[in-house]
């Protein structure tokens, strides 16, 4: 059974731009996206900074309406059954914000928990519980303002979980977490998922999508170009090797010399304070490295590493090398 | 606003209220403006009416009572929505399965109680430390007016609070707002006493209403 099901789905924004002479201007957010998720499935969509993921998400939890298409979620539809389908949805946006800071965490649950009209009594027990189970029941007391940016994420779970929703959207819930709480997170989404949620998890960390997702669809300027396993997605570029090379001060204009050799399929650079790191597809694997070399011409090198290819460099190749 | 979810979602009215409240209380920018900001004026307004009429304190309680309340209004009530989007909370709220005007209701009643504040304290300065004997004339239309009065300027607020939202350019103007309003509101003092052409600027503002009502049950 599908818990949720997008067909069609379009955004446009409008905006007004111009003082005197007022003219509107339109930005396709999201083209044309169809897809549907599985009851208890994790399911991950990638895709680079404006590709529409965001907005898809929003759509998808009824904070904002589709300029076309439908979204149906457990058989409800988002615009005409927004408030049937806001009871059984749980929602986080990435980041810090979205929690009343000046409040305790147990107070900043109680409010949520009145707001999702959960009964006094069930609160009173699950506040304590969604605290301890996030790793939060001694710091509830405390100020949000106190809280470090993964206990605040990890209160912003346990938000969404008071009224125990069947479906969750995770928008880049780990952004901006240190990799220890990046992981302690990714660890309570593999608990959740144990008990069956569905959840929908955009990220821009192809490791983390691999590890977690039974499937992803990678989303760019608006439209789906590929939706699967990580495991099949990382077919699409079985037949490549990735060249990593290290560099320091690499120019725009090597970058293009390197990027119009003509085995190379897709060319992504990565920055690293005061290093760049390319990121080199190709199918002629490790014999590339000496023309590739010889390109870089004069550009200081650290190391160069031949490797198998991982679904980030799936994805670099389905986004045009453009991530 | 529809009044049948109010009865509906009494429960999370009351929460809302609750939590806001307590939320708004530990930020000293909203402390100044109803307790603070209030005691100078009255402490001033006080000294100046000193050995004058006796009556006037009362005046001072219920002009300072309502600078307060203008300035909740003003920066509270028409921050309100504006706040939550500061905040980040404002897309969490809209996604609950609460209708957003119970929320807001319950938003208001903290901003009501939070108002009345502001009279109290002045109040308890003039009877305390200035030692004025207050008395009310005719309690029960003072307590009517001012439950009006204080709906009243909620009602603004919620009028004004979607247009801080929309345009946004109109926020910078809030500073230049607020003293303004207790002059030609009457707060402190009889419009009267202004030059002529100010008075139907003072007839367009609902904080002068308020005045003119509470004065007489004052």
């Amino acid at each position: 059974m599908n818990a949720i099901e997008v067909q069609n789905l379009q955004r446009v924004y409008r905006a007004r731009i111009g003082v005197v002479k007022r003219s509107i201007k339109e930005v396709m957010a999201v083209e044309d996206i169809s897809f549907d998720i599985r009851s208890g499935e994790l399911f991950g969509l990638l895709g680079p900074n404006g590709a529409g993921k965001t907005t898809t998400v929003k759509m998808l939890a009824t904070l904002l309406i589709p300029t076309k298409g439908t979204v149906t979620i457990m058989g409800n539809d988002v615009v005409k059954d927004a408030n049937e389908v806001r009871k059984h949805i749980g929602f986080i946006f990435g980041g810090e914000r979205g929690l009343y800071w000046r409040l305790s965490g147990i107070d900043n649950l109680r409010y949520f928990a009145s707001l999702y009209s959960v009964e006094p009594d069930i609160s009173k027990k699950r506040i304590p519980y969604l605290l301890e189970m996030v790793g939060l029941k001694d710091r509830g007391n405390e100020r949000v303002e106190g809280y470090s940016r993964g206990m605040k994420q990890r209160l912003h779970v346990a938000r969404t979980l008071l009224h125990d929703p069947e479906i969750l959207f995770l928008d880049e819930p780990t952004i901006g977490l240190d990799p220890v709480g990046a992981r302690d997170f990714r660890q309570v989404i593999r608990d959740l998922q144990s008990e069956k949620k569905t959840i929908l998890l955009t990220t821009h960390y192809m490791f983390e999508a691999d590890s977690l997702c039974q499937r992803v669809a990678v989303i760019d300027k608006g439209i789906i170009v590929a939706m699967d396993s990580p495991s099949e997605l990382k077919k699409h570029v079985a037949d490549l090797s990735v060249i990593e090379i290290e560099t320091f001060g690499t120019s725009n204009e090597v970058v293009e010399r390197v990027r119009a050799l003509s085995f190379v399929d897709a060319l992504h650079v990565q920055e690293q304070d005061q290093r760049q790191m390319l990121l080199i597809q190709t199918s002629r694997g490790a014999e590339a490295v000496p023309d590739v070399m010889t390109s870089l011409n004069g550009t200081k090198v650290g190391r160069v590493i031949v490797r198998e290819p991982t679904l980030e460099d799936a994805y670099v190749r389905l986004v045009g090398g453009n991530a | 606003m529809n009044f049948r979810n109010i009865f509906r979602y009494w429960r999370t009215v009351l929460t809302v209220a609750e939590v806001t409240l307590r939320h708004q209380m530990n930020d000293s920018f909203v402390l100044f403006g109803i307790v603070v900001q209030p005691i100078i004026i009255a402490t001033l307004a006080l000294f100046m009416l000193k050995d004058t009429a006796t009556n006037a304190a009362m005046f001072v309680v219920v002009g300072s009572g309502l600078t307060g309340l203008w300035s909740s209004l003003l920066f509270i009530s028409g921050n309100s929505i504006s706040a939550e989007r500061w905040q980040g909370t404002l897309e969490t709220l809209v996604g609950v399965p609460t209708p957003f005007d119970v929320i807001v209701f319950g938003k208001n009643l903290a901003n009501v109680v939070q108002s009345l504040l502001s009279m109290t304290v002045a109040y308890l300065l003039a009877a305390l430390f200035f030692g004025y004997s207050l008395h009310i004339d005719q309690p029960l239309l003072f307590l009517v007016s001012l439950i009006l009065s204080v709906f009243a300027f909620i009602s603004f607020g919620l009028t004004i609070a979607p247009v801080f939202v929309m345009y946004r350019e109109v926020q910078q103007w809030q500073n230049a707002m607020e003293y303004p309003v207790y002059i030609l509101a009457g707060f402190l003092f009889p419009i009267l006493l202004l030059p002529g052409w100010t008075t139907p600027i003072s007839y367009l503002l609902p904080p002068y209403w308020a005045a003119v009502h509470c004065w007489p049950g004052a």
